[in-house]
C-alpha cells in the first residue's frame, strides 16, 4: 500500500496542468461550434480516447493518466469535451465487441468529434426494467429494419450515429432476445424531439424509429447478445471520472465554506454555527471517503482488472452522495442558491455538469435528482449489489415465472 | 500510487484470521464475560509468540518495525472476532503513546516487555466531562523533590486493571505533561465501569496525591500536548479499524442469514426490502475500508493530511458501524435481539468504541477546523 504517486505520475500532471494554462478557452463556450473547438484542442493535445489502442488513434495510455487528466480539467474547471456518449460508452464498446472493420470506420471520428453519438437505449416502457423494450429491428436480408420509440436519450438532438438496443427474436426469454447496433440518425425514419426536463433545459430527448434502416455491417457482436455486450458498457467510464468528481465536490465545498462565512444568523456569520460547522464537516469527510474509494478503484484498473459489480456500489455511492450535497449547499445559500439569474457573481456557482453544460447552485442542486436515476437507479444498483456481490437469493418475479428469465 | 495490501499484508491478516477463528471463538468472548480479568493468559502468550504484541514497534525493542496498516489489519480482525483483552490498550494507547514521546530508557523497558507479552500497558485520555481535546486536562501534577506528585480522576480507562502502567496525562505549571504511572502506587484507585461490551473492560482511575519518581514523566514538563494529540489520532483510527472489522461480522451474519431464513415462501434475502439493506450495509462497511485504511497509511506515511484523515476515518467510521451493526440486528428480526445468538458481541464492541478517541462530532469540528483555516 503506497498512496504517493510515483515520480513518472507527479510529472504527467505537471505538463497536463500547464497545458490547460495555455490551452483553456479564456471566454465562456457558448455554441456546439465553440465546444468543438475546444473538443479538437483536448484531442490533438492526445487527452482523447487515451486508453484506446493506437492503431484506431487512441494514446493506448495507463487508467492512472486518464484519471489524472480529467482530474487537472476538473481543477481548472475546464469545459468538458463533446461526444460525451461517444468517448465514454460507444468508442469502448465498439473497442471491446465492434469489428476491425467497424473500429476504423468509427472510433477515430468519435475522437476528432466529426460524427457525435448518442445512446439508445431506455424506452417509455423499458426503464429500470429496461430487457423489457420493445423496439423491434427486423432482419430484410441485407439489413434491418427498426420501430419503436427511445426516450431519455442524451445528445439526441446534435447526434450523427446512435448506439442501439432492439429486439431481435421474441420467442426467447427477453433477455436473450436482444441485440446491438450501431445506427445513422441521419435518415427519414429517425425523429427526434427534445424532452424538457426539470432544469428548463432539454439535454434529453425522445427518439421515434419508423422503417428506420440498420446495415447488416452495423451489427455489434452476435444477434442475441446485446443484453450481455451493455451490462457491460455501463461501468466503462466510471472509474476514470471518480477522481475528477471529487476535485469537483471539493472546489464547491470551498465555494460553500466561502458562502458561510458572508451569510448571518442570529447576528453571527453562518460558519460560527456550530450545526453549519458540523454539517460541512461530514460532506467534507464523504467527498475524501469517494476519493480514497477512487484511488482504490484506480489501484484495480491499473492492474488490469475490471470493477465489475464493484462499479454498482461506486455509483450508488457517488450519486446519493451527491444528493445530500447539494441539499446541503441549498441549505446554506438559501434562497441564493434557487436563484437561475440574477445571482450576485460571488454567489454564483459556475461548474461543468454531468452533461457538459455550465450552470448554476439550482441547475446542479436539480441535476443531483438526475444520478440516482440514470444508468440503473440506486434500487437497480441495490438489486445489483445484493446479487452479484452479495450471492443473496433472485427474487421471485412475475416476468420470470415460466422460466423466461 | 497503490491501494492494495502486499503479499505479505494478506499473509498477516490470514494468520491473524486462522488464529482468531481458532482461539478466539464466541464461546471464548462469552467465558471471559465472568471471568476477573477478562481474557485469557494462552491467547495473550500466543500473541506475544506470533509477534503481534510488538508489531509496531522498532526492531531493537523486540518489535517487528511494522506501521500502523499493519496494525490495522490485526485490530480489524479482533474486531470481527470481538476479542476480549487488553491488546488495544497495551499497544495502541500504551506501546504508540511510548513510541511517541518516550525516551530511549522508558522505551528500552517498557516496549520489549510489552512485545514479549510481559507487560501491559494503557492510557488515561479522559475526564469526568468526556473532552477529547487535550487542552482540557484538569488533572494536575506538582514537583515534589525529584519526582512529582499527581492528582485527578479519569473516567474509561481501557484494561486498567490488568495494566503495569498507565499513561497520564496531567497539568503542570510548564502545560500539560505526560506521565507514566504504575495503578498499584499508593493513591491510585482503580474501580470497574461495566458497560454492555462484557467482552472490554474500563475502569475509573483516582488518583490522589500520587507520587511518581523524576523519570516517570514522558517527555519535558509542558510538552506533553502534541504527543497525546499524534495518540489521539492514532487511537481514533486504531479503534475504526476494531469497530470496521465488527461491523463485517455484523454484515457476513446477516447476509448468511438472509440466504437461509424463510418466511412466505422465500429467503428474506430475495426480498429487496432486506436485500437493499444488505446492499447499504455493504457499501458502508466498504467506504469504512477506505477511510480506516487510507488514515492508517497516511499516519504511517506521514502524509500531509494525516491528522484530518484521522478524523475524517473516525467520523466516518462511527457512522457506518452504526448502521451497519444496527441494520444487521434488524436483518435478522427477533433471533438477533436474543443474547444466545452472537451478533450483539459484535455490534457491542462497535458501540463501545464509538465515544471513545473523538466521538462523531468532535471529529467533525476537526475536520471543518482544518478545511478553513487550509483554504
Amino acid at each position: 500500500m503506497d498512496l504517493n504517486y510515483t515520480p513518472e505520475d507527479i510529472a504527467f500532471r505537471k505538463q497536463v496542468r500547464t497545458w490547460l494554462e495555455q490551452n483553456l478557452p479564456k471566454t465562456d463556450i457558448r455554441t456546439l461550434d465553440d465546444r468543438l473547438a475546444w473538443h479538437r484542442k483536448l484531442f490533438g493535445a492526445g487527452y482523447l480516447g487515451m486508453g484506446w489502442p493506437k492503431q484506431y488513434g487512441g494514446g493506448g495510455a495507463r487508467p492512472m493518466e486518464q484519471a489524472i487528466v480529467a482530474d487537472e480539467m476538473a481543477r481548472v474547471n475546464a469545459p468538458a469535451p463533446t461526444n460525451g456518449l461517444g468517448l465514454g460508452i460507444v468508442g469502448p464498446t465498439i473497442v471491446v465487441h465492434g469489428t476491425d472493420a467497424q473500429k476504423r470506420r468509427y472510433l477515430k471520428k468519435i475522437l476528432s468529434a466529426e460524427e457525435l453519438w448518442c445512446q439508445l437505449y431506455s424506452e417509455p416502457n423499458a426503464g429500470s426494467d429496461l430487457a423489457a423494450l420493445r423496439t423491434s429491428a427486423v432482419d430484410e436480408g441485407d439489413h434491418f429494419v427498426v420501430n419503436g420509440q427511445k426516450i431519455w436519450t442524451s445528445a439526441g438532438a446534435i447526434a450523427d450515429f446512435g448506439l442501439l438496443l432492439a429486439r431481435t427474436d421474441t420467442k426467447v426469454a427477453k433477455h436473450k432476445g436482444i441485440s446491438c447496433f450501431l445506427m445513422n440518425m441521419r435518415q427519414p425514419g429517425v425523429d427526434v424531439r427534445p424532452l424538457k426536463q426539470i432544469t428548463g433545459s432539454s439535454e434529453f430527448c425522445e427518439v421515434f424509429m419508423t422503417n428506420a434502416r440498420v446495415e447488416k455491417a452495423d451489427q455489434i457482436g452476435k444477434l442475441g447478445e446485446g443484453w450481455a455486450i451493455a451490462q457491460t458498457t455501463l461501468g466503462y467510464e466510471r472509474g476514470g471520472r471518480a477522481l475528477a468528481r471529487v476535485t469537483n465536490y471539493a472546489s464547491q465545498h470551498g465555494k460553500l465554506t466561502e458562502v458561510a462565512k458572508r451569510m448571518r444568523r442570529h447576528g453571527k456569520p453562518l460558519i460560527e454555527d456550530p450545526l453549519v460547522r458540523q454539517k460541512l464537516g461530514r460532506i467534507w469527510a464523504e467527498i475524501e471517503v469517494e476519493r480514497y474509494q477512487a484511488l482504490r478503484t484506480l489501484t484495480l484498473l491499473e492492474r488490469g482488472e475490471h470493477p465489475g459489480a464493484g462499479g454498482s456500489l461506486t455509483k450508488l455511492s457517488y450519486s446519493e452522495l451527491e444528493k445530500r450535497y447539494m441539499e446541503l449547499a441549498l441549505e446554506i445559500l438559501g434562497p441564493y442558491g434557487q436563484l437561475t439569474q440574477g445571482a450576485p457573481k460571488d454567489l454564483q456557482l459556475e461548474i461543468d455538469t454531468a452533461v457538459g453544460e455550465r450552470g448554476s447552485w439550482a441547475y446542479a442542486y436539480l441535476w443531483s435528482r438526475a444520478g440516482t436515476i440514470y444508468a440503473g437507479s440506486s434500487e437497480i444498483q441495490k438489486n445489483v449489489i445484493g446479487e452479484r456481490i452479495l450471492g443473496l437469493p433472485k427474487e421471485s418475479r412475475a416476468d420470470r415465472v415460466g422460466g423466461k428469465a | 500510487m497503490n491501494f492494495s495490501f502486499s503479499d505479505d499484508q494478506v499473509l498477516l491478516k490470514n494468520s491473524v484470521r486462522a488464529a482468531l477463528d481458532e482461539q478466539c471463538k464466541p464461546a471464548h468472548v462469552r467465558a471471559m464475560f465472568d471471568d476477573p480479568k477478562g481474557f485469557g493468559d494462552a491467547l495473550w502468550g500466543e500473541m506475544a509468540k506470533l509477534g503481534w504484541l510488538g508489531l509496531p514497534f522498532p526492531e531493537e525493542q523486540g518489535g517487528a518495525g511494522l506501521g500502523l496498516v499493519e496494525l490495522a489489519l490485526v485490530l480489524e480482525e479482533m474486531g470481527r472476532a470481538a476479542y476480549p483483552g487488553p491488546f488495544f490498550a497495551t499497544v495502541v494507547l500504551g506501546g504508540l503513546g511510548l513510541m511517541l514521546g518516550g525516551s530511549d530508557a522508558q522505551k528500552d523497558k517498557w516496549l520489549s516487555a510489552i512485545a514479549s507479552g510481559k507487560a501491559r500497558a494503557t492510557a488515561a485520555l479522559v475526564e469526568e466531562q468526556l473532552d477529547w481535546d487535550p487542552a482540557s486536562t484538569t488533572a494536575t501534577v506538582e514537583k515534589s523533590g525529584s519526582g512529582w506528585t499527581i492528582s485527578g480522576l479519569k473516567r474509561f480507562v481501557p484494561w486498567a486493571h490488568v495494566a503495569d502502567v498507565v499513561l497520564v496525562p496531567a497539568r503542570s505549571p510548564e502545560g500539560l505533561s505526560l506521565f507514566l504511572v504504575d495503578p498499584k502506587s499508593a493513591g491510585v484507585t482503580v474501580a470497574p465501569m461495566v458497560g454492555i461490551d462484557l467482552a472490554t473492560r474500563w475502569s475509573e482511575m483516582r488518583l490522589d496525591k500520587v507520587a511518581v519518581g523524576g523519570d516517570a514523566i514522558v517527555g519535558q514538563p509542558g510538552t506533553a500536548g502534541p504527543v497525546v494529540e499524534a495518540l489521539l489520532r492514532r487511537a481514533a483510527v486504531m479503534s475504526s479499524a476494531e469497530m470496521l472489522g465488527a461491523a463485517r461480522r455484523c454484515l457476513d451474519m446477516s447476509v448468511e442469514y438472509a440466504k437461509v431464513r424463510e418466511q412466505f415462501g422465500q429467503p428474506i434475502g430475495s426480498y429487496q426490502a432486506i436485500r437493499h439493506r444488505c446492499a447499504e450495509m455493504l457499501l458502508e462497511a466498504e467506504n469504512a475500508h477506505a477511510a480506516v485504511y487510507y488514515a492508517a497509511w497516511a499516519l504511517t506515511a506521514g502524509a500531509e493530511d494525516a491528522a484530518v484523515a484521522s478524523s475524517i476515518c473516525k467520523s466516518y467510521v462511527n457512522e457506518a458501524a452504526r448502521k451497519v451493526c444496527g441494520d444487521a440486528i434488524q436483518v435478522h428480526g427477533g433471533i438477533g435481539f436474543t443474547w444466545e445468538y452472537d451478533l450483539h458481541l459484535y455490534m457491542k464492541r462497535a458501540k463501545g468504541l464509538e465515544p471513545l478517541y473523538g466521538d462523531t462530532e468532535y471529529h467533525r469540528e476537526l475536520i471543518t477546523r482544518h478545511v478553513t483555516s487550509s483554504r
